[in-house]
């Protein structure tokens, strides 16, 4: 079977339809680190975590901040389903440093606290680092 | 004369009124297409929701194990009842808060007999103010949604109720609010969202003959830990914008029906004027006549 060199990509938010499109791969931050897809990846649902999206279609690559959420391959459709995304540009790692700060001095009394901690702390640190790199 | 000043008197006013429900009318369409447009764009999150929680049910074969999270578990007896109504903020949209009301006024009262402690949360100043009318304390308030619901403001409530639910200090939350059924027919209801009794009920279409057999990055688990609050927070989010599409079709529908009756008082009312008018100077004429008649 001949795999197509390109396939759909569509990114909905609650709020709306982010992206609809025909793309050439693209890379999400799942829950344990970056995932690249290609055109003819074998059907799969994942937790995402927080980091950078990137999409690559016709040689230009671009990128949005991912605060969670799931994706989904199934034939030639991926779906990424997200909280929010955001450009790199709009992200305000000020805000993010102090939550990091305010996530550190938490201290948790069970598990559930520290599983809360533990998202917060990342998901700061990953505002804070896409933020920098898109400077 | 006084009865034709005082007629045109009252013809300004409501030409003037008319001018005012026509505008509205107007804005209310204008806010209804655009509120429209945003509830379209959610639905399809809501709908690759759905589809991923059956496909993920699917491929874990149905087992009620793998298919277990504290949202989907129903207490053993009600005590603690939220209910959560959202009206709108601001007035002239016909029945819509009434209708509203009426259902969540209805569901109060049930729960109260039941025995179960019921706290009430009401979005919306017309809400707030008829519950104050009726003695009722609200536990929550909020007058910060419109007519574009933002999906960060209604995440902090869902996540709060997710919270007290998991905790255990919140065992059903209702919410009573205008549902959208069509662009022509929209009806006041008081749903359950907690427990989420079957998530996969409003999925958009079964399985297309052949299942997909996924991989599951880490787990069907741990997937269903993440999406259950998401699917949640997509149905309340929904309620929200159900409410604000309906509110807008509601003034729409009361302000034309406003103008319309506007244009037949004013018609009636120019009927009458030009009576008075004409009666007016017809004896006026038949004082100068009179009047001639006598000198002669």
């Amino acid at each position: 079977m001949a795999i197509p060199n390109q396939f759909r990509l569509v990114v909905v938010t609650p709020e709306k339809t982010l992206l609809d499109e025909s793309v050439d791969s693209v890379q999400v931050p799942l829950y344990d680190g970056m995932a690249g897809i290609f055109p003819g990846r074998a059907p799969m649902v994942g937790r995402l975590g927080f980091g950078e999206m990137a999409v690559n279609a016709g040689g230009s690559k671009r990128v949005w901040f991912i605060d969670g959420g799931f994706v989904q391959v199934s034939g030639n459709v991926t779906s990424v389903l997200t909280n929010r995304a955001v450009l790199p540009e709009k992200l305000e790692p000020s805000v993010a440093e102090k939550k990091l700060a305010e996530a550190n001095a938490i201290v948790p009394k069970n598990e559930a606290a520290f599983d809360a901690k533990e998202r917060e702390q990342e998901r700061n640190r990953r505002i804070i680092s896409v933020a920098r790199k898109s400077r | 004369m006084a009865k034709a000043r005082a007629i045109v008197k009252r013809l300004k006013a409501i030409k003037n009124i008319r001018k005012i429900t026509r505008t509205m009318e107007l804005i209310a369409t204008a806010r209804f297409k655009k509120a429209m447009d945003r509830a379209s764009q959610a639905s399809a999150y809501t709908k690759k929701i759905s589809e991923i929680v059956a496909d993920i049910a699917r491929t874990a074969g149905g087992d009620s194990d793998e298919m277990s999270h504290p949202l989907l578990r129903a207490p053993e007896a009600t005590k603690n009842a939220t209910l959560l109504v959202i009206t709108s903020n601001r007035g002239l949209a016909g029945g819509y808060n009434g209708g509203i009301l009426r259902g969540a006024i209805r569901r109060m009262k049930e729960t109260r007999e039941a025995g179960a402690t019921l706290k009430l949360e009401v979005a919306g100043k017309r809400g707030i103010s008829y519950m104050r009318f009726q003695a009722e304390s609200a536990e929550k308030t909020y007058t910060n949604f419109d007519d574009r619901p933002g999906y960060d403001e209604v995440e902090r409530i869902a996540d709060r109720y997710i919270e007290e639910y998991i905790s255990g200090r919140l065992d059903r939350l209702d919410v009573a609010y205008m549902k959208f059924v069509s662009a022509s027919r929209q009806t006041p209801v008081v749903e359950t969202l907690l427990p989420i009794g079957n998530l996969a009920t409003d999925q958009a279409k079964p399985a297309r003959g052949r299942v997909v057999d996924y991989e599951l990055l880490p787990s069907a688990q741990e997937i269903l830990k993440e999406i259950v609050p998401a699917a949640f927070k997509a149905r309340l989010f929904k309620c929200f914008l159900d409410a604000a599409v309906s509110e807008q079709i509601a003034r729409m529908v009361a302000m034309k029906g406003a103008t319309e009756n506007a244009d037949e008082i004013i018609g009636n009312l120019s009927q009458k004027y030009n009576r008075a008018r004409q009666s007016q100077i017809t004896s006026e004429l038949a004082e100068i006549i009179g009047g001639a008649a006598a000198l002669e």
